[in-house]
């Protein structure tokens, strides 16, 4: 190197750094040299190093700064110094020049393209192909063919990768390549066939035969390198999931092929055959266990990286099968322990996942000791793996709630604790048990929070469940305390929560106004006047009371406006003599964001959203449907769908459909999505046709006015049914709007519009949409309390069955209704097996079922139904719907 | 898609950084996550031992040679498993050209070449060559023996 610097004189001569104060402002100077008359090849390669060392630190050159140098590296084409020549390709392809400057280097690296030697030919076609655009790759085309097929793996796969680039930019050529690359696909050098392959799947990606033929041919020939075999194993799966609908015989096509691939020497290869096995669509336990045995070894292996990829891929089994995971728990355990911190958190989720009720103390008493030392966002993970687990077995609940407030105590950041509190929001919820433990622990909790915003929640969630416990009276020293020690905003938030209770319970309520005028005195103005309009409204100050259920709707009502529109009006609002008038605020939802697509169909966020019904997004959408007056005389929403698809992912425009369902109404909510940049959408509605359910009649219509790109919007359509009669049937939707040209540059939409018209899939109204999901925590207390009065008992022939597992989830789909203690998991290989269900029928009526199946050698499965429930018809449409 | 590769001394100061498909503003993150990672768990971790993580949805295999500590970052096919793969050549190239398990002195003195190696090896984010012996011939313009 030219000028080494000294970093430090004291120290040892391994400390000097050759770029030690290294200058971008000196080094273009020193650049110059590739303008010399007599080049010093040497020297040449140091200032590109020099280059090289300045971008990969993040260094970026200006546009002229770029184009000088690129042009003096230009000029190094003259020399015959190997060294130098490899480096000019290097930095050429890191300057990547603009495409009017291209055109000085092409000529030289044409000439080297069709160079004797074959290594110039390869790094030639890379710079070119890395610079080049267009017009210039339709000229080199000739010669991007004849390397591809070129005897010398370097050029071939130099082209080949190239290729694989191109295609993102310029497809229409590279699709011409393809009988070449199908001839490198069989080359006898094994990089070459892995880009080949790589390069002839992308060609022919949307050619569902092509692929096909290929993958046909490569399985029973030879695969040279692990890499290729790993991506012919990815796309015969692809073959497999498109084939397995036609598929009718029984026998998976290429699953001999993957378990083959399970006895390869690469250990690449055995982890992409276990995966691809453990992927297949309803995979059946006996196609699983080869699989399963193999990752089971990796998991002991030595090497992180294997551990890491087995547990990681049997955390996913986890999720579908855990029965067929539980073989490897011993070894699963002993990860915990495990040094690296992903694999020991993956383990532990996978245990949560597949561990049994009786597991359930020893299995949190080895992760209390693994919590201490990892980051928080693994922390996080394991907190929601409890979560589920603690739903899963509600019985569990005492050492669960207890695990979790251990940890709410210890150290953390805000997610993690977030994440904590959310758990026990929703145990809280789900397990009425759980409910006085839980608020305590809150309680406890925000004694000691850092989080203003962890506790204004919790104050808010503690004044709607506190005054419905049996002692209330035990909260208020919690919540008062707030109002002693905390800043503005909990102050507030506890004045508020106070309130709560002092409306609700009666006997508290001359202590509760003792309290909040003590609150008068606060130096903050929002806690006074919280203060002030509470004692006002709960007639603590004297004056005359409203009427009981006018304090309760002004505290625990919602504003039933959407928020987003009441802050522009306030906004808009101008200081003048004439108040504010909330009545002036539009109800009309404009459009709701993405994120609702996403979340509907998971459990709701605990504490955000309203916390009254079994499931709050049910509250999201009565206010979103109480705000449109056509609705509001429905009465009480039952229960709202999830959301079902109505349009294939990735079409022009994306609609699903929420069936929410009334006593005599049906509602169903289109949620739309314009994909398409260039189109505005008005007048949007779903034409709903009912001949294929006579009990339905149509009573309303709501279009949406407007649907612009990307912002989600929603049309209504309502039907009349028989009051509290579970009627079926199926419905065809077509969407049809006005279309209208935007101007992708300004933004702005044509005058004109064109109607247009979009064909949806049907969408359906069928039993399981009148049964509500709500789980109960003890089904043999919840049994024996509802007594045998209304059961009904029958049994069934279910016909041959897929698998015992299969027959179960068809009837918990057909039902609606939630599985308990974990019963919906049929153990691997079982002929009998017995499940309990829960629900909440229309009309709240509580449902309980109990499912006993059984099979044959046939296959054919047999199923005895008991259920009970508070009303004796409702008992008997039960076993109606299993008849029909 | 081989999203990133970084190397860094034992100080975590960025010797190269090479990505592939990542915003310019999210490069900084990554940075500074890598180098934290390699911080907390590479304390006492033996040459070209393999650490592994992963960060949503993206794989992260890292090891320490010498005094430089090596992180490759990828999605989608390249896994954990390819990335291991990845490296093993990374380390290997490294080690061939510097003769040995490199200071951070002498891999500065060999930087060139090293970036040479680099670039035979990873090209835009796809594994382009795999064997040392072959990518020690490509850098220097010399045919492969091997075929």
């Amino acid at each position: 190197m030219a000028q080494y610097v000294k970093k430090d004189d004291d120290r040892d001569e391994e400390e000097y750094s050759p770029f030690l104060g290294i200058e971008k402002g000196a080094v273009l100077q020193e650049a110059r040299v590739f303008n010399d008359p007599q080049l010093d090849s040497r020297r040449c390669s140091q200032v590109i190093t020099k280059l090289l060392y300045l971008l990969n630190q993040g260094e970026t050159f200006t546009k002229v700064e770029a184009t000088e140098v690129f042009f003096s590296v230009t000029k190094l084409f003259q020399s015959k110094d190997i060294g130098l020549r490899r480096m000019v390709y290097l930095i050429i392809k890191e300057l990547s020049p603009s495409s009017d400057e291209v055109i000085i280097v092409t000529s030289s690296l044409m000439k080297d393209m069709n160079s004797k030697t074959d290594v110039y030919r390869a790094n030639a076609i890379r710079v070119l192909c890395r610079i080049t655009d267009g017009t210039l790759l339709t000229q080199i085309e000739r010669y991007l063919k004849q390397a591809i097929v070129d005897k010398n793996p370097v050029v071939a796969s130099a082209a080949l990768v190239s290729g694989i680039h191109l295609l993102q930019t310029n497809p229409e050529i590279v699709k011409r390549w393809s009988n070449e690359v199908q001839e490198a696909v069989q080359s006898r050098a094994a990089l070459v066939q892995f880009h080949a392959l790589a390069l002839l799947h992308q060609i022919r990606q949307n050619d569902r035969l092509a692929v096909s033929k290929l993958v046909t041919s490569l399985t029973r020939g030879t695969v040279r390198s692990p890499l290729a075999q790993c991506l012919l194993i990815r796309y015969t799966s692809q073959v497999i999931r498109e084939s397995s609908m036609n598929n009718q015989s029984g026998d998976r096509p290429f699953y001999d092929y993957l378990e083959g691939c399970l006895r390869h020497k690469a250990e690449m290869v055995i982890f992409e055959a276990a995966r691809a096995i453990t992927e297949l669509n309803g995979v059946t336990s006996r196609e699983l266990t080869p699989a399963i045995t193999v990752l089971q070894l990796f998991l002991s292996s030595s090497k992180p990286v294997l551990r890491f990829a087995a547990v990681r891929t049997l955390n996913k089994v986890a999720m579908t099968h855990p029965m067929a995971v539980t073989s490897c728990n011993i070894d699963m355990e002993s990860l915990i322990s495990d040094q690296n911190r992903s694999i020991a958190t993956l383990a532990i989720t996978t245990l949560l996942k597949t561990g049994n009720e009786s597991g359930v103390d020893r299995l949190m008493k080895q992760i209390t000791n693994f919590m201490s030392d990892i980051a928080d966002e693994f922390k996080i993970v394991v907190v929601d793996a409890i979560r589920s687990l603690c739903l899963k077995f509600p019985l569990k609940y005492r050492s669960l709630m207890n695990f979790l407030s251990n940890i709410l105590r210890e150290e953390g950041g805000f997610e993690y604790k977030k994440a904590i509190v959310d758990s026990i929001v929703i145990l809280i919820r789900d397990i009425p048990d759980a409910k006085e433990s839980g608020l305590l622990h809150l309680c406890e909790f925000i004694e000691d929070c850092e989080f203003t915003y962890l506790s204004t929640q919790i104050l808010h969630f503690l004044g709607v469940e506190g005054p419905k416990t049996s002692d209330p009276s035990k909260y208020i020293r919690y919540i008062y305390n707030r109002v002693i020690l905390e800043n503005a905003t909990v102050r507030a938030s506890a004045v508020s929560t106070l309130a709560k209770f002092g409306a609700v319970v009666d006997s508290l309520k001359p202590r509760i106004f003792v309290l909040l005028r003590r609150c008068l005195y606060d130096n903050d103005d929002e806690v006074r006047d919280r203060a002030t309009l509470y004692l006002n409204t709960l007639g603590g100050d004297g004056s005359v009371v409203e009427t009981d259920k006018d304090v309760k709707d002004f505290l625990f009502g919602s504003l039933d406006i959407p928020l987003a529109n009441l802050e522009a009006s306030l906004k808009n609002y101008e200081p003048t003599e004439e108040p504010f008038d909330i009545s002036s605020v539009p109800k009309e939802v404009k459009s709701q964001p993405l994120a609702e697509k996403k979340t509907a169909g998971k459990k709701p966020t605990a504490l955000g959203a309203p916390p009254a019904g079994p499931t709050s997004t049910v509250d999201a959408y009565e206010k979103l449907l109480s705000s449109i007056p056509e609705f509001s005389s429905f009465g009480k929403l039952f229960k709202s769908s999830t959301p079902v698809e109505l349009t294939e992912a990735e079409t022009e425009y994306a609609v699903n459909v929420v069936k929410h369902i009334f006593d005599k109404h049906v509602v169903f909510q289109y949620n739309c999505t314009n994909t398409i940049p260039e189109q505005l959408l008005e007048n949007v509605v779903v034409v709903v046709d009912a001949s294929e359910a006579e009990e339905f009649a149509e009573v309303a219509t709501m279009p949406l006015k407007s649907l612009p790109y990307d912002t989600p919007g929603q049309t209504f359509v309502a039907f009349e049914k028989p009051e509290g009669v579970p009627a079926v049937g199926r419905f065809s939707n077509v969407l049809k709007f006005l279309v209208k040209e935007v101007d992708p540059s300004t933004g702005e939409a044509e005058e004109d519009g064109v109607e247009d018209e979009y064909q949806l899939e049907d969408s359906e109204i069928v039993a399981a949409d009148y049964m509500l999901k709500v789980g109960v925590s003890n089904f043999r207390n919840a049994w024996e309390s509802l007594g045998p009065d209304f059961e009904r008992i029958d049994e069934y022939g279910l016909g041959p069955r897929e698998s015992l597992s299969e027959a179960v989830n068809a009837v918990i789909n057909l039902l609606g209704m939630q599985p308990c203690e974990g019963t919906e998991v049929v153990a691997a290989n079982s002929r009998s097996h017995s499940c309990l269900l829960s629900g909440v029928y229309m009309g709240n009526v509580k449902v309980l079922v109990r499912l006993s199946f059984g099979v044959d050698s046939s296959k054919e499965v047999a199923m005895k139904l008991a259920v009970r429930s508070e009303e004796e018809s409702v008992s008997d449409a039960i076993h109606e719907i299993v008849a029909n | 898609m081989l999203l990133a590769v970084l190397i860094a001394n034992s100080e975590g100061n960025i010797l190269v950084e090479r990505f592939n498909g990542v915003p310019g503003e999210e490069r900084l993150h990554w940075r500074s996550f890598l180098v934290k990672l390699g911080a907390d768990n590479l304390k006492g971790v033996k040459n070209e031992e393999l650490c592994v993580a992963c960060h949503k949805s993206v794989y992260i295999v890292y090891t320490v040679l010498g005094h430089v500590s090596i992180y490759l970052v990828g999605k989608d096919e390249y896994d954990e498993l390819a990335l291991s793969e990845a490296i093993f050549v990374v380390t290997s190239a490294i080690k061939d050209v510097c003769g040995k398990p490199p200071t951070e002195r002498l891999f500065l003195d060999k930087y060139g070449r090293i970036c040479l190696c680099l670039d035979e090896i990873v090209w835009k984010g796809l594994l382009e060559n795999t064997d040392k012996d072959r990518i020690k011939r490509l850098i220097r313009l010399k045919p492969p023996t091997d075929f």
